[in-house]
């Protein structure tokens, strides 16, 4: 598994259509360090794209309040689980039916 | 895949400890969003960990999340063949969804509240991005392990999600319409 590769992005200021396509990725870290410098710079100046990119901010981190609260006492049982599995090896009557499922 | 030196040095015991355990929280996330039920969620993190436990010794020691997540979606796939014919035949089937819908904010909630809502009248492969991502916060890569799509796929999915639930807060005149 490799990471996915990243479009290479033009010394100049870029322009707001060229901002519009990166954004997204922006806001999600997703860009490398050229590109977030670049869009950055472009966000600094352009009001519109700089509107634009903070509602998006806005809907990503609303979202992002959503996300569940692990239970504590399930994630202690799991970590537990995955305890005993390292240092004992499987219960006795595996849950699995078999089937490796493994994605290698 | 060919062990790594560093892995050649960790039995396998040593290796799942090291790869395996510290991912158990992000595993339970991804696996709440998946089925929706603490319960269900449960069962899949422990199949997956037996199932992780079992194929460490051919884990090349790169990339564990990624790989977790394959095994946590092949888990799930494997659980959902096994239960549909029951489902059918369940007629409280349908319920769980409407438990979900009836547990989200009002319509009349704030912004916050709004952009949740609108990612539940996402189509199913939209939503599912969202969550990983937006809720869950997981890398694009990530995201696309865990749903065996390919990266752009799930960026394209993404993008397409957020314009529509920018679309959505604007219609109800909580954000300004795009100037684009």
């Amino acid at each position: 598994m490799t990471p996915w590769r990243r479009h290479s992005v033009a010394d100049r200021p870029l322009t707001c259509r060229e901002v519009g396509k990166l954004l997204q990725r922006y806001l999600d870290g997703e860009t490398g360090e050229h590109a977030t410098a670049k869009v950055a710079e472009h966000l600094e100046d352009c009001r519109r794209c700089g509107l634009e990119a903070g509602i998006y901010r806005e809907i990503k981190a609303s979202l992002a309040r959503q996300a569940t609260v692990l239970p504590e006492t399930t994630l202690v049982r799991l970590r537990r689980f995955g305890q005993q599995l390292a240092h004992e090896g499987p219960p006795d009557a595996p849950a699995d039916d078999g089937d490796r499922g493994d994605g290698s | 895949m060919g062990a790594t030196r560093d892995q050649r040095a960790l039995s396998d015991d040593e290796a799942f400890a090291r790869y395996v355990l510290p991912e158990v929280d992000v595993l339970l996330r991804v696996a709440l969003s998946r089925t929706r039920n603490a319960a269900d969620a449960e069962d899949l993190v422990q199949d997956t960990l037996l199932r992780a436990y079992r194929a460490i010794g051919r884990f090349d020691g790169n990339y564990p999340r990624a790989w977790l997540l394959t095994i946590l979606r092949n888990a799930q796939a494997n659980r959902v063949r096994r239960r549909r014919p029951s489902l059918l035949r369940n007629p409280d089937a349908g319920q769980r969804l409407q438990e979900v819908r009836d547990a989200l904010p009002s319509a009349e909630a704030i912004v916050v509240g709004r952009a949740f809502d609108a990612t539940v009248e996402l189509p199913t492969r939209f939503r599912h991005v969202v969550e990983l991502i937006d809720i869950d916060g997981l890398s694009y890569q990530d995201a696309a392990d865990t749903l065996g799509v390919p990266v752009g796929t799930v960026m394209s999915r993404l993008h397409r999600a957020r314009y529509r639930i920018r679309t959505r807060l604007t219609a109800a005149g909580l954000v300004p319409r795009s100037k684009r």
